[in-house]
């Protein structure tokens, strides 16, 4: 009895001892971060929360095995005298007032020294100005909508593509396989119908324009639909070569399946990330939409890679394989745990600054950017994507060619062997 | 072609929405309560289907009676500890009640099975079925024939048997009702657990085509509350075809104009039909 | 009698609250929580006349709020004006609407009338999800900054706080008012029996059309503050079925058809949702609802009333014990 208290009291101890020193050594670091943790986009924001948790264990403890990551291989931020990050986490729930609350109780409650956020891009326009006005950096996470930067805000950095660069993407893969001799004659946009889906298939469409790519239809729908056959009708009466989705998880399920039954297969299907990259997505529909293309920036890569490295560590935390929206949030977050770094401070103007002079290299990034380095607005003007491809039970990273892991299968083969 | 496929996917889809419907219209119409949580309870049977199957194994009758029991039992217990007392409040208190009760299952779902999607490992309900070159996916094809035999069922059941009978009589008055012998409080507790086990067992059925996460309800809450008042309160075989025309609605206007404007034609002719017919298809003036 | 000055003296008492809560609580988020409060106040007063007083539950009112909305950003962005110039706007398009929804759904009862309500905002925030000139799913900004104080875009809550409290006592004097003219008078009839009404000479049409017009351009406005003050409006957060209901929740719990129900609700349910996710919230655990959900059960279930109808019950034996100590 008297034993097992001793230990006990010297378990305490320890513990103190162990605790004590890192968390008072230096002070802290304070990042806000506003995602959807419950509401119709809440599995979205429960990843991306669970994948800042893990890089808030790469940037706080010491991690060599990560490469050239930066921050990885120090415990916390040695030009703060090693300080950490503690990230307060909100749930703004989707909706944009609620947002816009949460970012001012972040930021004159908590004291956070900078904002990450918030998915849909409603809950961002609101956030982002109140950041603004308070003169504290917002590190945009993954939010669609073209004009978050666009409206002459000094504090709002956004380090993933946007639209114009998906659609960039897509009508330079076109145009390679053409040029490989492949029959692409029309394209088809089928895209959900809130600021995510509408603002990407715009985009495609006015790029499609540009290249004089014929979009054989387009298919705005609602992504709680319960059915899709009539648009896979719409779609096998129009016949094009490529079907595009900017789909949510249950839907882009939904049309793999409905695509099967209804025994109508283009030569390829590319999807917009979003519910291609949930990791539900691949189970449900693997043994009957084999070869179907993807847009990611993040790949798992090879066994003993940072980038697998990173995926083992997010693997542990939440079961599931890390997805690229959640990846980008990730990425997002490096960024500006080392502009912080870099600035040496805590204070919102030096940050500021230091986030505005980003140059971050290719590998440097866990993402397939070119870098990270940002134009007036604030958006990464070097931010780039992969397309991957469904072989298998995985995807594998197909074009460009100069980072393909796996050659590509045209046409998609749809139902597996 | 192409017209009668798109005919018989709306017919089937329609056929769903009539099945989860008729449990809402059974209360709505013989309590004239508004449930606002009967879309989680056919979520809550979606997610009895997923335990049982990876839990039990078994097909698709076992999943689905499966869920049928548990909503029942839901259903029943809901009523017994909630619903009697609110039943004879005011109006806006039902709605409270019923409200806050969705969000109550919504989100102890999400607590229990995560915001992720999920979908039913296939089943043997897969593949596709040819009949004069009209493709039929099996698991549309069963889930709408038994949902067609289930509405239909509890239609006969509403008025074929004294079980209904006595189910109507509480409905059409209480007082007398209990003087004829009938407890109410028994009857409307069954009628809940009918109304919650129909849901379930449709839950149950679109699970084998549809992934879904918790927040799943809302949308079939609103097709069932567009269907219910369109067929006319309490009518079972009223919410069996306004089921069948929502379907159909939505997917001929999906297919000829577009799929954003099918749930503007929806509710456009909705708004239309109750101001033309404000007691619905199949109700009492 | 000593009942009526029990509720005077926390009428005076609530309004001398309200009045300086921004003083006492000077941090800007507490300000904010307090601007959410008023809003939802008012919003659930406005519901209140036509569906607390009139008895006719709308569970579409999101229609009204989101026409306030739309038309001062639509105002903004098509001819640069500033958004407050777009409220008179969004009130002419609010009432015509309400008379174009009323005159067909008044022949419609119960919940008939409640499904039309639905249906018809559903119909709208489909629709604006879909028209360019609005946004589309997009939706509308306002001026990111201010270009002149006329923009009302104030880097403090506090002028929002005291903007959105006049609006709340002129909406409450409003029904304070109608409350003891023929007007309320009608409306409680019809609430009690709309049969009955009508056989007294009561023109029940025109009183329930008058109301959901009155009802209607109040919500307007509420939703031309909101967009004011967030500066940005989409379907969803304009249209949205849960920005209706929350007008149902918010004056149901406090108590529909009474002068201060709403505003009771409000003060228990801002409150409510604002400190179950912050606690939380973070976690993402969904208990924020599961907390909230469940205490909307529990006053339903033991106050279906709402929790207005406490007080007449409590007071009474507050001041009896007040007395015996």
């Amino acid at each position: 009895m008297k034993r097992s208290s001793l230990l006990f009291a010297a378990l305490c101890l320890t513990a103190v001892a162990i605790s004590a020193p890192t968390a008072r050594a230096a002070g802290t670091v304070k990042i806000g971060v506003l995602m959807p943790l419950t509401g119709n986009a809440a599995a979205a924001g429960q990843a991306a929360k669970a994948a800042i948790e893990v890089a808030t264990d790469i940037v706080n403890n010491a991690h060599p095995e990560l490469g050239n990551l930066p921050l990885a291989a120090t415990a916390g931020l040695p030009n703060l005298g090693g300080a950490k990050i503690d990230v307060v986490f909100v749930d703004h729930q989707g909706n944009p007032s609620t947002a816009q609350q949460l970012a001012t109780q972040l930021i004159t409650q908590d004291k956070v020294n900078a904002l990450l956020g918030a998915y849909q891009s409603s809950c961002t326009f609101t956030a982002t100005p109140v950041a603004e006005r308070y003169g504290i950096p917002f590190m945009v996470g993954d939010s669609a909508a073209l004009n978050i930067t666009t409206r002459g805000f000094k504090y709002v950095f956004r380090a993933t593509p946007i639209a114009t660069d998906y659609a960039r993407t897509y009508m330079r893969f076109f145009a390679d396989m053409k040029k490989q001799g492949k029959k692409i004659d029309s394209i088809a946009i089928v895209n959900e119908n809130t600021d995510y889906g509408t603002s990407v298939g715009d985009a495609i469409e006015a790029e499609a324009k540009k290249d004089n790519m014929p979009v054989a239809i387009r298919i705005p729908y609602s992504a709680s639909s319960t059915d899709v056959s009539a648009q896979v009708l719409q779609l096998k009466e129009k016949n094009p070569d490529v079907v595009i989705f900017i789909s949510y998880t249950a839907d882009s399920i939904l049309y793999m399946k409905t695509m099967k039954s209804l025994d109508y297969k283009p030569q390829m299907i590319l999807g917009d990330d979003s519910g291609f990259s949930d990791p539900s997505f691949i189970p449900a529909i693997n043994d009957i939409a084999q070869g179907v293309m993807n847009r990611s920036a993040w790949a798992i890569g090879k066994p003993g890679s940072t980038t697998d490295e990173i995926n083992q560590m997010y693997k542990a935390k939440t079961g599931r394989d890390l997805d690229d929206t959640s990846a980008r949030n990730m990425q997002a977050f490096f960024a500006l745990a080392d502009a912080i770094n870099r600035a040496g401070s805590t204070d919102p103007e030096k940050i500021r600054t230091a986030l505005a002079a980003t140059d971050l290299k290719p590998d440097q990034l866990m993402m397939g950017y070119q870098g990270i380095k940002y134009d007036s607005t604030g958006q990464n003007i070097l931010a780039a994507t992969y397309l991957i491809q469904l072989q298998g039970k995985q995807y594998q990273l197909v074009w460009p060619e100069t980072a393909a892991t796996a050659a590509l299968q045209w046409p998609m083969r749809g139902a597996a062997q | 072609m192409v017209g009668v496929q798109v005919i018989v996917g709306g017919l089937l889809l329609g056929a769903i929405y009539a099945l989860f419907s008729s449990g809402l219209t059974l209360i709505w119409g013989m309590m004239n309560f508004i449930n606002f949580a009967h879309g989680e309870f056919v979520m809550l049977g979606m997610y009895v289907a997923l335990l049982v199957v990876t839990w039990l194994g078994g097909g698709p009758a076992v999943f689905a009676v499966a869920a049928a029991a548990a909503l029942f039992a839901l259903g029943v217990g809901l009523y017994s500890s909630l619903i009697r007392h609110v039943i004879r409040g005011p109006l806006l208190a039902q709605i409270l009640s019923t409200f806050g009760l969705a969000l109550l299952l919504r989100y102890t779902a999400f607590l229990v099975f995560s915001a992720n999607f999920v979908s039913l490992p296939p089943t043997a309900l897969a593949g596709t079925i040819k009949v004069a070159g009209i493709f039929l996916p099996v698991a549309q094809l069963v889930a709408g024939a038994a949902a067609l035999i289930l509405t239909i069922a509890l239609h006969i059941l509403l008025t074929r048997t004294t079980v209904g009978s006595k189910l109507l009589a509480v409905a059409e008055d209480r007082a007398a009702a209990m003087l004829m012998g009938i407890r109410p409080d028994h009857m409307q507790a069954l009628a809940w657990g009918l109304s919650a086990g129909a849901a379930g067992i449709a839950g149950a059925l679109m699970a084998t085509a549809y992934p879904w996460s918790p927040s799943v309800g809302e949308t079939f809450s609103l097709i069932a509350f567009v269907v219910v008042a369109l067929g006319g309160f309490g009518s079972v075989l009223g919410s069996l075809y306004a089921g069948l025309i929502v379907g159909l609605i939505q997917a001929v206007s999906a297919f000829w104009l577009g799929a954003i404007y099918k749930d503007i034609v929806v509710y456009g002719l909705f708004v239309v039909l109750l101001w033309l017919r404000p007691q619905g298809l199949m109700g009492r003036t | 009698m000593r009942q009526t000055f029990g509720l005077r003296a926390i009428a005076l008492l609530l309004a001398a609250g309200l009045l300086l809560y921004p003083v006492v609580f000077t941090d800007p988020f507490y300000r904010d929580v307090g601007v959410t409060f008023l809003l939802a106040a008012i919003s659930a007063s406005a519901w209140n006349i036509v569906g607390g007083y009139a008895g006719q539950v709308s569970v579409g009112h999101s229609m009204f709020f989101g026409l306030g909305a739309y038309a001062p950003l639509l105002v903004y962005n098509l001819w640069g004006w500033p958004p407050i110039a777009g409220v008179p706007f969004g009130i002419a398009l609010a009432i015509s609407l309400a008379l174009v929804i009323g005159m067909p759904t008044f022949r419609l009862t119960g919940h008939y009338f409640s499904m039309a309500t639905l249906a018809v905002a559903e119909l709208i925030r489909i629709f604006a999800g879909t028209w360019g000139l609005v946004g589309a799913a997009i939706g509308l900004q306002g001026p990111a900054t201010g270009r002149a104080w006329w923009d009302l875009t104030f880097r403090s809550e506090l002028p929002y706080y005291y903007i959105f409290l006049g609006v709340l006592a002129l909406l409450l004097a409003t029904t304070a008012i109608i409350e003891n003219r023929r007007f309320g008078f009608y409306l409680r009839a019809i609430k009690a029996s709309e049969r009955a009404a009508r056989n007294l000479g009561v023109p029940a049409r025109r009183i329930k059309m008058m109301a959901l017009a009155l009802s209607a351009a109040f919500t307007s406005v509420a939703g031309s503050l909101y967009v004011v003050k967030t500066g940005f409006i989409d379907p969803d957060s304009g249209f949205g079925i849960l920005v209706s209901v929350q007008m149902v929740i918010v004056a149901a719990l406090g108590g529909a058809g009474t002068l201060l129900g709403p505003l009771v609700g409000a003060l228990i349910l801002v409150p409510l949702q604002t400190a179950t996710n912050t606690w939380f919230g973070g976690s993402g655990s969904g208990l924020t609802y599961i907390l909230y959900g469940g205490i909307i059960v529990l006053i339903a279930r033991f106050e279906p009333g709402g929790l207005s109808e406490l007080w007449p019950r409590l007071l009474p034996r507050l001041w009896k014990r007040a007395h015996a100590a």
